[in-house]
């Protein structure tokens, strides 16, 4: 499978179910583009293997981080024989090592993110396979796991640019079921993943018991959480009128309601309200936020929000 | 209130089934339809304050229902088509009778007469309650009904819109007797007499109408009487010089004050003579003009006020003339000779006299008239109108008695009793005649006897199978007759009777009666072309085209090619140019009331308010239920 094809542009049937939007996002010219991309953090982890990253760590990289005092059993390849006669004391160059990220893309794939036809989901592993595929350009560490109420799927850790078609594979699997509770999904993750890093959720963030839990689990386990919210606008504008019976498409809860023009705005006011109140529990809590709006090109999605907001540089 | 269109119990039958469907689809309707939404918790969020309105809500349902059942029971209503019960009773029967008489044409009310009655008729036709039901008849010379008794007001306006002004004078008494006879059993009866009032001597006649308990009503038109009016107009040929001619014309001042008059009176479109006169008040002038001639054949008059004014009748300006036409009379004679009869018909030039002997009858070629004097012969075809002297009492149309003779002294033999008003006897005096001997005529019962002595009919007259003939039962050698004036003067008038030449004052018809016009008796119908160029067929009884004419005018009769004639008509009716309106109408003991109870634009069916209101109620539906205001 190719990148394109798994975009949806050129798919055997020829690519008669791409939409006129999509046309050439993901093609040669933006792989480029994205080769030069590097994903960043704001933090500094520590790895496994040498990368491009600089960490805490003084190691074996070529960039000059401090001294210390010698002591037996130090290499001696390291000692600052000019420090030793300026100062004579024998002193140990220390280097920023510079070591691999761990970035994990968790992606929501409760059922909601497949409401109406699928926009959320299909936007969501769009951006999971390009930022992953700028990751893995960036010889970070990626995974991949799927969350709903629990952890549902996983893509081992990978490496390599090569790596990318097997996420491609991976993602394509995904399919949107089940009921959200991110809160006990992150514990999951969390448990299951020790090695620290960015923790990417894409999720629409419908969560019945509150869609702070999840983003706290991952603080309070010193990840650090990218989160990018999914928006459908027509989740916000639904096209109901008169008397229905509403239910989560997740959890089957109904509501009777009558909905008139006055209700509808109401709706909307709500909606809109429950966007912000995210948006400014992850600004209060210095947590990454992003906005995905699914309508919104996919091109300015990731070389201008996602740039001007440094997840990108 | 009464149901007067479907049954109330039908209603309530219906309104039971419409009610309970309506009620099941609103049950059905309230079953809500599942939507599926992304996140419940945000419209759990909304809703919180929403639950604290339920009742309200719950009202609105009810609300809404409570439309629909209003709306069904509207239209059921509308259905049942209710009336007060006071409508019901009010429900009248309504026959308005519409002046169309020439002087309905006056011009004293814009644009005329006849157009402001119309007018009347409408606002009283939009005004009919929903019970009432109207018949719309035009009265002139006839009655003729325009419509049928409806209520439908698109009928009615039709009718009123078909009433046309005619050039004769109106049969008031017809009219009442044809309402009156409509109305009869009907309930509320009510006749509405719109008029001008202008109705002359048909007002005293229509007292004798029985009009019952039928309510009278009068709708006066016009304002005022200005008028003059050419109320007589013939022409007559000399009947011993056909060249010239006379003519009498008649105008009347109908006026209460003097008026200047012009008249014109023109031969062929020209102006033959122009004469200015003054009418004093109700004055009729009439007015010769003798010793014309001229090769003119229509003549017309017009009257006019001085001043280039003209008066509120037009139509009595005019008047229209035919002179009758000159022709030479084909007379046979079979005699063996008569000196007097012979010298008679020398007297009129335009007699072209064929005398044969009885032994050589008849004579070639087709005539006029054959005068059978003392003979009696087969008659054979071409002889044309008979004319019989002294006839014997063979092959003749009549019985031929006894001889009788003048042997008493006491009572002498002539004419004891003569009809003197009989054409035939024009201009003569037969009362004193002296007779030797002669013979007594017996006709048939229609013939008619016009000299009786007090032994017989000595002269009769009459007609079989459309053949004229006249009987004189004596040799008027055998009398004085021959010896006086008078005879001439009979033998020309038994011709001029004959071949229709008439020297009276009739060249011209009168509207609004009916005309009966020589025509060939070989045919049974004519082609009549009326003033306006329409052609209408009429029948043809005993020689006479018969026609109702109502229009002056030149009238052309033809009963095929080359057998075509031409007369005229006029209005010449002093009692119709008296246009005077009156404001209030006395028919024998009935004094004609004012109209009420017509309120234009009041229509009393419910039902049509029923729908405007189910109109109302489903646009209030629809905007609330598109607002949401009711679900």
């Amino acid at each position: 499978m190719g990148v394109l094809e798994f975009l949806g542009i050129r798919d055997r049937a020829g690519g008669a179910r791409a939409a006129a939007r999509d046309d050439d996002l993901f093609d040669d010219e933006f792989q480029r583009k994205l080769e030069y991309l590097a994903m960043v953090s704001k933090r500094v982890f520590s790895g496994a293997m040498r990368a491009e990253r600089r960490t805490k760590k003084t190691g074996s990289g070529i960039e000059f981080a401090d001294h210390r005092d010698y002591a037996p059993g130090d290499d001696i390849r390291y000692l600052d024989w000019h420090a030793f006669q300026r100062f004579d004391r024998l002193l140990i160059r220390l280097y920023e090592e510079e070591e691999d990220l761990s970035i994990y893309f968790i992606l929501d794939t409760s059922s909601s993110m497949g409401f109406g036809e699928g926009q959320k989901l299909r936007q969501a592993k769009r951006l999971a396979a390009a930022l992953a595929y700028v990751g893995l350009a960036n010889l970070d560490r990626i995974a991949i796991v799927t969350a709903t109420d629990e952890i549902s799927g996983r893509m081992p850790t990978t490496r390599g640019k090569a790596r990318i078609f097997r996420i491609f594979r991976f993602l394509s699997g995904v399919k949107a079921d089940g009921e959200t509770d991110l809160g006990e999904a992150m514990k999951t993750f969390v448990a299951q993943h020790k090695r620290k890093g960015l923790a990417v959720l894409l999720s629409d963030l419908y969560d019945p018991e509150g869609f702070e839990r999840g983003i706290n689990v991952l603080r309070f386990n010193r990840f650090e959480p990218y989160v990018i919210h999914l928006v459908d606008p027509r989740d916000g504008r639904p096209d109901v009128r008169g008397d229905v019976r509403v239910y989560d498409c997740e959890t089957g809860a109904e509501r009777e309601v009558t909905v008139t023009a006055k209700v509808l705005e109401k709706y909307q006011h709500a909606y809109d309200g429950y966007l912000d109140e995210v948006q400014r529990f992850c600004t209060t809590r210095q947590v990454s936020y992003f906005r995905a709006d699914v309508d919104a090109s996919f091109d300015e999605l990731i070389l201008r929000v996602f740039r001007r907001g440094g997840f990108l540089r | 209130m009464h149901f007067v269109g479907v049954p109330l119990a039908t209603l309530l039958q219906v309104g039971a089934l419409a009610g309970a469907v309506v009620v099941v689809f609103y049950i059905l309707k309230l079953r809500r339809r599942p939507v599926a939404v992304p996140f419940e918790k945000i419209w759990e969020r909304i809703l919180r304050d929403k639950e604290a309105t339920s009742l309200f809500s719950q009202l609105k349902r009810l609300f809404s229902l409570l439309l629909q059942l209003a709306l069904l029971a509207l239209l059921l209503l509308a259905l049942g088509d209710p009336r007060p019960a006071a409508n019901i009773l009010e429900g009248r029967s309504i026959v308005v009778l519409v002046d169309a008489s020439a002087s309905m044409k006056a011009i004293d009310v814009a644009p005329t007469r006849i157009d402001a009655a119309k007018e009347e008729v409408k606002r009283l036709v939009r005004g009919l309650s929903g019970t009432d039901r109207m018949l719309v008849a035009q009265m002139d010379a006839a009655i003729t009904p325009l419509s049928t008794m409806t209520s439908e007001i698109p009928d009615l306006e039709a009718a009123v819109a078909a009433i046309r002004p005619t050039d004769a004078r109106v049969d008031f008494p017809r009219a009442l007797r044809f309402a009156a006879d409509t109305l009869h059993k009907l309930s509320s009866p009510e006749i509405i007499v719109v008029s001008d009032g202008a109705l002359g001597t048909s007002l005293a006649e229509a007292a004798s109408v029985d009009l019952g308990n039928v309510r009278l009503s009068y709708v006066p038109i016009g304002t005022r009487s200005k008028n003059v009016a050419i109320t007589s107009f013939s022409v007559r040929r000399y009947p011993l010089d056909k060249a010239r001619y006379e003519v009498m014309l008649e105008v009347t001042n109908t006026n209460d004050e003097p008026a200047d008059v012009e008249i014109s009176l023109l031969g062929d479109g020209q102006l033959t003579d122009l004469t200015n006169l003054r009418l004093g008040p109700k004055e009729r002038l009439p007015r010769f003009y003798p010793n014309l001639s001229g090769a003119s054949k229509n003549l017309e008059a017009k009257i006019a006020l001085a001043g280039n004014v003209q008066d509120d009748l037009p139509a009595d300006d005019r008047a229209f003339a035919l002179l009758p036409e000159r022709r030479r009379a084909r007379i046979q004679v079979v005699t063996t000779g008569n000196m007097f009869l012979e010298a008679a018909l020398l007297l009129d030039e335009y007699l072209e006299v064929t005398a044969v002997h009885p032994s050589r009858y008849p004579a070639a070629g087709a005539f006029d008239v054959t005068i059978f004097d003392g003979v009696t012969p087969n008659v054979a075809p071409g002889s044309g109108s008979l004319f019989y002297l002294n006839p014997n009492g063979e092959n003749v149309p009549f019985k031929v008695g006894k001889t009788i003779e003048d042997t008493d002294p006491q009572v002498r033999l002539g004419f004891d009793e003569l009809d003197e008003k009989h054409p035939i006897l024009r201009h003569t005096i037969l009362s004193d005649v002296n007779v030797a001997r002669a013979r007594v005529l017996e006709g048939d019962k229609e013939d008619k006897v016009i000299g009786k002595s007090h032994k017989g009919a000595l002269l009769i007259a009459g007609r079989r199978a459309g053949v004229k003939f006249v009987a004189l039962g004596m040799d008027v050698r055998e009398t004085d007759f021959a010896l006086r004036i008078s005879w001439p003067m009979f033998v020309l008038n038994v011709i001029n009777d004959f071949v229709e030449e008439d020297v009276q004052y009739i060249s011209s018809f009168r509207t609004g009666s009916v005309w009966q016009i020589p025509a060939s008796s070989a045919a049974e119908t004519a082609t009549l072309t009326l003033p306006d160029a329409s052609t209408t067929t009429v029948p043809i009884k005993d020689g006479r085209a018969v026609f109702l004419g109502q229009h002056a005018g030149f009238y052309e009769l033809s009963t095929g090619p080359g057998e075509t004639g031409s007369f005229a008509a006029n209005l010449v009716d002093a009692s119709e140019s008296d246009i005077t309106p009156t404001k209030d109408l006395v028919v024998g003991r009935h004094a004609a009331g004012a109209v009420g109870e017509f309120k234009v634009g009041v229509r009393r069916e419910m039902w049509i308010y029923l729908l405007a209101a189910v109109l109302a109620v489903t646009a209030i539906e629809w905007l609330t239920y598109h607002r949401r205001v009711t679900v």
